[in-house]
């Protein structure tokens, strides 16, 4: 395989909705073969487009289409392995389209070169007016089963935009497809998925006060997550679902403390006269992080709530400004934002290193929030005095996801959802 | 193989699935339709009992939430106009300029706020005339990101 460096800028590709931009990828992409699936040629071209998009931004793919390649197989009969061994392909992609009434389904076929053989047939069956979501499906069948890693495609992204109102939106991983969940002309913070995705908790200010919500995504109801005079806010749900943890300020100060949603009993974390805030539970929900100002700069605590009066042991000790922590899925370093000079980044810590290592460079960014399968980290970042989105792979791959609803910020990944 | 229809094509997953090292799935999308919900904005600001003399804008440092010898003056006087107007209500709201992640500015112009409210109550005012709450970055008065910008962000507003 070559060992190149794949530095490639997409912009604007067939699909005006989505604008891509990567500006770094990986040293050793695989290299697949996607050729166009049969059936209809506009649903295809479609679905094609966005499975290329999809694999292409992980950044470990380097994606051949019909042009790129010496024959087209429509089915496995025509397949000749040489044709793409002489490429250097690692694996073929075939598929066919069959339309039932409104809705179409896909079956797709993924071969290994090397090995000259049929390694995997998937049936997708969709549902009217959700190619999109199909295309992703297939993306991620593709993912897994070339890498051996839970793909992503079909995981949402939930965060907020600014332009006249405020707006909490939902859209696809890929920043398409955006729906809006609650619009206010007071501001919205802080947006928080349950981990089975089917509800959100966010701070809306539109009582003239900070106030945490939770909102059923499919329904749209929505609630208060604890009625109570004072200021609320920075909820995060415990990996089980049954506890919000949040930022109260009772007593003027801001402190952390466990809600019980079903009996809504409230249990103080935190008791210390500097800010206390921003806390996110570790994978398993045995502990959890928050950023404290209690060493005269804001910096990363953790707490273990399997034991009882146990101490905040800091976690974070390197420059005077580490906060909005979260944990890596595997629970094996946390990532945050951190203040180098006058800049603030984003940045990774495992547990295993005693060093902060630094991912964007920018002046501006925060609100990082990583991928469900551990691999891509969005964030916030501002260009030019606008708020975008953008995403860093762990092998180093940036991107950008197109701003389309004003300045956009506090991305928040969804868990699983297929 | 691709297969000309559904029924063949089960078939072959049946036939498939008996073969080792062969990967057959199948799944079904699901909707992921959303509703759109509207927040009604409630008036939280009246200014109707609330004398002018009784305004005013107090700055602060990059992180700190400490009174300057400046802010001190200012305070001064609008707390000598509370203590001679004594049916005048006060709403300090705390502000924080972008740097820095939101919930921890939204705690850091609660903090700013508090400040106030405590110099007003060492100075006699009651505190249930003061209602204390922060915006946190998200209400700023100049947009640019530049020192002069930040530095007229990090306030608390008495009204």
């Amino acid at each position: 395989m070559n060992k190149k460096l794949l530095v490639l800028i997409f912009s604007n590709f067939l699909n005006a909705e989505l604008i891509l931009e990567i500006t770094q990828g990986t040293e050793d992409p695989y290299r697949v073969a996607l050729v166009q699936f049969e059936g209809n040629k506009n649903i295809s071209k479609n679905i094609n487009e966005i499975i290329r998009n999809n694999l292409t931004r992980s950044g470990e793919f380097k994606i051949f289409g019909n042009d790129d390649l010496i024959s087209n197989p429509s089915d496995e009969t025509e397949v000749i392995f040489n044709d793409f061994k002489i490429l250097d392909i690692d694996y073929l992609i075939l598929g066919k389209i069959i339309e039932e009434g409104a809705g179409i389904s896909v079956i797709y076929e993924i071969y290994d070169i090397n090995k000259s053989k049929k390694i995997r047939t998937s049936t997708v069956f969709g549902i009217p007016n959700k190619n999109r979501q199909l295309s992703h499906y297939i993306s991620d069948g593709i993912y897994e089963e070339i890498t051996g890693i839970k793909g992503i495609s079909s995981t949402k992204i939930l965060y907020v935009t600014e332009k006249d109102n405020f707006n909490l939106v939902i859209a696809d991983a890929d920043g398409s497809n955006e729906q809006i969940l609650l619009k206010s002309s007071d501001p919205i913070i802080s947006p928080s998925w349950s981990p089975d995705s089917k509800k959100v908790a966010y701070v809306s200010f539109e009582t003239g006060m900070a106030k945490v919500y939770i909102q059923n995504i499919a329904t749209g109801k929505r609630e208060l997550a604890i009625e109570n005079s004072s200021q609320i806010s920075s909820p995060s749900w415990s990996p089980d679902g049954k506890f919000l943890s949040l930022t109260m300020y009772q007593d003027g100060n801001a402190e952390i403390y466990i809600l019980n949603l079903k009996n809504k009993k409230l249990t103080r974390l935190t008791n210390h006269y500097s800010i206390d805030t921003e806390s996110s539970w570790s994978p398993k929900g045995s502990k959890i992080i928050f950023t404290s100002g209690r060493s005269g700069s804001p910096q990363i605590y953790e707490l273990n709530l399997k034991r009882s009066n146990s101490k905040p042991k800091r976690l974070t000790f390197d420059g005077n400004y580490n906060a909005k922590g979260s944990y890596l899925p595997d629970n094996d370093g946390i990532i945050f934002v951190h203040r180098e000079n006058s800049n603030f980044q984003i940045a990774i810590k495992y547990f295993d290193e005693n060093y902060v290592r630094p991912l964007t460079q920018a002046q501006l960014d925060e609100s990082p929030s990583i991928s469900p399968n551990g691999n891509v980290i969005v964030y916030a970042i501002k260009d030019d005095g606008m708020g975008l989105l953008a995403g860093i792979t762990l092998s180093g791959v940036k991107f950008r996801l197109p701003a389309k609803m004003g300045s956009v910020r506090e991305p928040a990944w969804s868990g699983f959802l297929r | 193989m691709f297969l000309r229809n559904k029924i063949n094509f089960l078939i072959a997953v049946i036939f498939l699935s008996s073969c080792s090292s062969m990967n057959v799935t199948e799944e079904r999308v699901y909707s992921d339709d959303v509703k759109t919900v509207e927040a009604s904005s409630s008036d939280s600001i009246q200014y109707d009992n609330k004398a002018v003399f009784a305004s005013a804008t107090i700055y602060f440092e990059f992180d700190k939430s400490n009174l300057t010898s400046k802010s001190i003056q200012i305070l001064k006087s609008v707390a000598s106009a509370l203590n001679e107007n004594k049916s005048i209500q006060v709403t300090l709201a705390g502000h924080a300029d972008e740097r820095g992640t939101r919930e921890y500015n939204l705690a850091l112009g609660q903090r700013r706020a508090e400040t106030v409210s405590d110099y007003f109550i060492l100075n006699g005012i009651s505190k249930n005339r003061i209602s204390v709450k922060s915006y946190g970055e998200e209400r700023p008065l100049a947009i640019g990101q530049d020192d002069e910008s930040y530095s007229k962000n990090r306030r608390v507003e008495i009204n």
